[in-house]
């Protein structure tokens, strides 16, 4: 053999050397703990195939949120160049405010990367949601409140880029049946909490009042507190209007008797049990025979007119109390590690989408006042705001005081007053 | 250009092959050295390829996010329901299912469904039930359980320390159709009570039941919903309250002495619309002059288009209504299995599949009112039209109620329940048992004991009695009426255990001997019963069914002057005259129904909600 096939005989040896230290040393680096006890290995992706955007909506605005995600996917959108999709899960915010403070969406503890995750763990994360979007503001705070305790930190930002932003507003209005509040108003005056309670404690009922004895006595209806944060509102509203401000405190609840006068009101409430999250669409369903009127959200109110008016043989209409709580829906991204950049950006994106003129115009065809300024209340022609103008609604809303959100102990003490006082 | 200068000594030019041989030798390297260049490039690419696809980050291939592979769930759905709507859900339940749908990961989605009573439902939903969702005949016993359920967790959170919101045994339920609890009253009875006329509540049924002894109206049991509501009416009326019942004021003496004069006017009580559609069909207008029923009966009845109508009459007091929920459980927090993630699929799919407008429409004709607030009840060949295709004044009024009744607290609607039982109308009871030889075959003996003391169990009542004959060849043994209480039940219970299999089956005297005791009693404040159980053919008896029938016919067309026994016969096994026991039933005023082994227990605890 030539020098020259030296040469090429120790070209390939040398090749083969390289395949075999390569083999070696990739095996040697595969050897890590966790496949030695039988788990498998961890899987860091820098770019997933596809991108969801969980959201987790509050009821009023799920129809108009869900309706948005739908016409979304239908642009194909992308983040970064992967395709992305909008889920929208309905909860409603006090359901949801009792997940996060239990955990039970599973956040990582504090200190847990996600890139140190099992693909177990990070498969567990597949359904945590992106973006939460509850009634109020003030139950983002509670949740992050809950939160700081465990992690030290805020997940819902308020500030940046990241912040939670309202998509829309409703505010709490008086529906009631035409025949009803014509008597009550003949009776009282104006429709208002302290009208309601003197109807409420009317002993003959209906005939007392001046109405038809047909009637039966009054039935007051708001939301299960226990089942929709709009019932919480409706007692803090009516807290207003007894103490004649904005700001109630945990000495107001306990007051004994304010106890007893918001006792006397929800006694007029006909049945706390079956009534379900949709209390709206359940005062709708069985109209003046569960409930003459009551406090409830101006856009569940609008969104069920149509119902009302086909459904029963008395309209209903809107009233404007003094003592107002509005419902802000902030979209709110969850900034901690379970969910990546990609799914952050691209709730983001989704964000700007719902709040473009567009997905403005279309909330008002649900009865929601647009949270961007450019977009006026008859900016559609379907817009509710002008559909049941006849029927009371207001576009701009009367002069009214807003109360301020609770916070976490008044908003316990109110539950705790309803289950011991109300619910049982 | 310039040439090389050649030598004279220089030989002729030939050929040379040493220079083209150099030159050959010179490119053979220069290729090997390439060929073994290439040939490191296309192992360094071939390791290169083979690292990326052990990594996983194969570059042929897009890139994809970790995902755990994991079996597909199983996406079969199983729904208790409420045996009053249990026939119209079954019809949505076989549509739903024609579609064939399926889970995103390919697995048909199914629905099946099991008809439970209401109670019942609540319940077993607490331990591990074998279905996923529940569909009662109202929110009342989501309600229940919810309660029940949280008692049973003893979930008292540390105050302050959390929200105490959210942690429940059912997921958020929805509604698919309503239809309020109404008094059904025969037309001709209904405009003698006042109807259209004047409003009807159920003041005037009960002066009317207590003033007239030949008025018959019942109310099923409170295990379902019109049962229990037509019971919150009695003790409201009887408070003197139409809202803010408390538990002091159900339990005042005044509140008991008036349910119990009204309770007294029923002929019996039992298990709700789906029976009351059953004895309509088979006696017609023999059958009771009023009853409480969803306005769904009136329809359904009226649809068949057989003899006299029926009217809804909505209680002027106010009424409540049944809600039809539709709930899925929230199992596993006790070990049991959990609902998986395709069962959601197939829960959420019909969920939109029974309020989409398909099946809403068919609800609608069904007699039910949708929870589909576009659909319009007066709508020209709605049901609940105002006036018929005859022409004819609608006996229901979809512009009703007017008013409702106030749910109390679950708390309070317990005690109602279990007052009740002190309150009801009392019951004698004889239980009539064929012990001849053929029950020795299998577990017949065993497994109709066993249903003898369940019976007893559901007997709750402080004044009810119950008293057993056992037959064979002729009457063996006739223990007389005796009350339920712990003596009581524990000789009843030792009776039961010591019956032994033996003789032939003289099922006809056996009867008689039974009638015949509990009109020597002549107790006409109870109701008075007979249970027969039978498991051949008659062939020992002294008397012929034509004799029997001669003599319970003249007894029942003189209830006036005697006391008014009702018999309800079960057929055990095969070997059976279906016929006779049909017979004796409807002579009796009761009912014939065939039990097997599986079934005989829950048959006699049907039964006794009759009681």
């Amino acid at each position: 053999m030539n020098r020259t096939r030296w040469i090429f005989v120790g070209i390939l040896v040398v090749a083969l050397l390289i395949v075999g230290i390569a083999l070696l040393v990739r095996a040697l680096n595969s050897e890590e703990p966790g496949t030695q006890t039988g788990e498998v290995a961890p899987i860091t992706v820098a770019r997933p195939a596809s991108l969801t955007v969980r959201v987790l909506t509050s009821l009023p605005v799920e129809p108009w949120v869900r309706s948005a995600a739908e016409s979304y996917n239908a642009t194909q959108p992308q983040q970064d160049g992967i395709p992305v999709r909008v889920e929208v899960v309905a909860m409603d915010g006090l359901t949801a405010l009792g997940r996060w403070d239990r955990n039970e969406f599973g956040a990582l503890e504090a200190g847990v990367r996600r890139e140190d995750l099992s693909a177990e763990q990070l498969a567990e994360l597949s359904d945590f949601p992106t973006v939460w979007i509850p009634e109020s503001r003030y139950l983002v705070e509670l949740a992050n409140a809950a939160y700081k305790e465990r992690l030290g930190q805020d997940v819902f930002l308020t500030d940046g880029e990241y912040r939670a932003r309202p998509i829309a507003t409703s505010l709490f209005t008086w529906g009631i049946y035409e025949t009803r509040a014509r008597v009550l108003q003949t009776k009282f005056g104006e429709i208002s909490w302290q009208t309601i309670h003197d109807a409420a404690v009317a002993k003959g009922g209906w005939p007392e009042l001046g109405g038809d004895p047909a009637w039966g006595y009054f039935k007051l209806v708001v939301p299960n507190p226990n089942k929709n944060v709009g019932g919480l509102h409706a007692m803090i509203a009516a807290a207003g209007e007894y103490f004649g401000r904005t700001e109630i405190t945990v000495e107001d609840i306990t007051n004994p008797q304010f106890q007893q006068w918001l006792k006397e009101l929800m006694g007029s409430v006909t049945d706390f049990s079956s009534a379900s999250a949709y209390t709206a669409e359940d005062f709708a369903l069985f109209g003046y025979s569960v409930g003459d009127g009551g406090q409830l959200l101006e856009s569940d109110l609008l969104q069920n007119m149509q119902g009302i008016l086909t459904r029963w043989e008395d309209p209903l209409n809107l009233y404007y109390p003094r003592y107002v709580t509005w419902f802000d829906f902030p979209y709110s991204i969850w900034v901690g590690s379970e969910t990546t950049a990609f799914e952050k950006n691209a709730a983001l994106a989704f964000q700007r989408y719902l709040l473009g003129d567009e997905q403005q115009q279309v909330a008002l065809v649900y009865g929601l006042r647009p949270a961007n300024p450019r977009v006026p209340m008859d900016a559609n022609a379907e817009s509710l705001f002008v559909k049941w103008q006849a029927r009371g609604v207001e576009p701009v809303v009367p002069r009214a005081d807003a109360m301020r959100n609770p916070d976490r102990e008044v908003l316990l003490s109110l539950l705790r007053w309803f289950e011991l006082n109300v619910a049982d | 250009m310039s040439t090389q200068p050649r030598s004279p000594l220089d030989l002729p030019t030939s050929p040379r092959k040493s220079q083209p041989q150099q030159g050959t030798r010179g490119d053979t390297r220069l290729y090997l050295v390439i060929g073994a260049v290439l040939l490191l490039c296309v192992c360094a690419g071939l390791i290169f390829l083979a690292l990326q696809f052990f990594d996983g980050d194969n570059p042929l291939q897009p890139e994809a996010e970790a995902t755990t592979i994991a079996a597909p769930s199983n996406a079969t759905l199983t729904i208790a329901v409420s045996p009053a709507m249990a026939p119209t859900f079954e019809m949505l339940v076989a549509q739903f299912n024609a579609q064939k749908l399926q889970t995103p990961d390919g697995q048909p989605m199914v629905v099946q469904t099991v008809a439970l009573e209401p109670d019942k439902m609540v319940a077993q939903s607490l331990g591990a039930p074998a279905f996923q969702a529940i569909a009662p005949d109202s929110s009342l016993w989501l309600t229940q359980l919810e309660q029940r359920w949280a008692a049973q967790q003893g979930a008292v959170e540390e105050a302050g320390s959390l929200i105490p919101i959210g942690d429940r045994r059912i997921d958020a339920p929805l509604r698919y159709a309503i239809s309020p609890i109404v008094i059904v009253a025969w037309e001709s009875v209904a405009r003698d009570l006042g109807w259209p006329l004047e409003p009807v509540g159920w003041e005037q049924v009960q002066r009317k039941a207590t003033r007239d002894p030949d008025f018959k109206w019942s109310h099923p049991s409170t295990n379902n919903a019109s049962g229990l509501l037509a019971t919150l009416a009695e003790f409201y009326a009887g408070a003197g309250l139409t809202r803010g019942l408390t538990e002091d004021a159900a339990t005042a003496q005044t509140t008991l002495d008036y349910v119990r004069a009204v309770e007294a006017t029923v002929r019996f009580y039992g298990e709700g619309e789906a029976v009351i559609m059953q004895r309509l069909a088979a006696e017609g207008r023999d059958f009771l002059d009023a009853f409480v029923a969803q306005e769904q009966v009136v329809i359904a009845w009226n649809q068949l288009g057989r003899g006299e109508r029926l009217v809804a009459l909505y209680p002027a007091e106010g009424t409540l209504w049944a809600d039809h929920p539709l709930a899925l459980l929230e199992l596993g927090a006790n070990g049991e299995t959990p609902v998986t993630p395709n069962q959601r699929n197939t829960y959420r799919a019909f969920g939109a599949y029974i309020i989409g407008a398909e099946a809403q429409q068919q609800l609608l004709l069904a007699g039910y009112r949708p929870t589909d607030l576009s659909l319009d009840l007066n709508a020209p060949g709605s049901p609940f039209a105002a006036v018929d295709t005859a022409g004819n004044e609608s006996p229901v009024d979809w512009r009703q109620p007017q008013t409702t009744l106030q749910m109390p607290p679950a708390s309070v609607i317990e005690v109602v329940q279990n007052v009740w039982w002190f309150t009801k109308r009392p019951t004698n009871v004889f239980l009539v048992v064929d012990t001849s030889g053929s029950m020795a075959e299998g577990d017949k003996l065993p497994s109709t004991q066993a249903a003898l003391i369940a019976f007893l169990i559901q007997m709750q009542g402080d004044r009810d009695r119950v008293g057993l004959i056992e037959f064979g060849s002729g009457v063996k043994r006739v223990e007389g009426l005796r009350r339920l209480d712990a003596d009581g039940r524990s000789e009843m219970t030792d009776i039961i255990n010591s019956m032994t299999a033996r003789g032939n089956t003289a099922l006809l005297d056996a009867i008689w001997e039974a009638y015949g005791y509990l009109l020597r009693e002549d107790d006409r404040e109870a109701i008075n019963a007979i249970v027969v159980m039978t498991d051949g053919q008659e062939n020992a008896s002294n008397l012929s069914l034509r004799e029997l029938q001669k003599r319970l016919a003249q007894q029942s067309g003189a209830t006036e002057t005697g006391t008014p026994v009702v018999i309800f016969t079960i057929g055990f096994g095969d070997d059976l005259d279906d016929a006779m026991l049909e017979d004796i039933a409807r002579v009796g005023g009761g009912q014939y129904r065939r039990a097997s082994e599986t079934d005989i227990q829950e048959l006699y605890r049907i039964i006794s909600t009759y009681f």
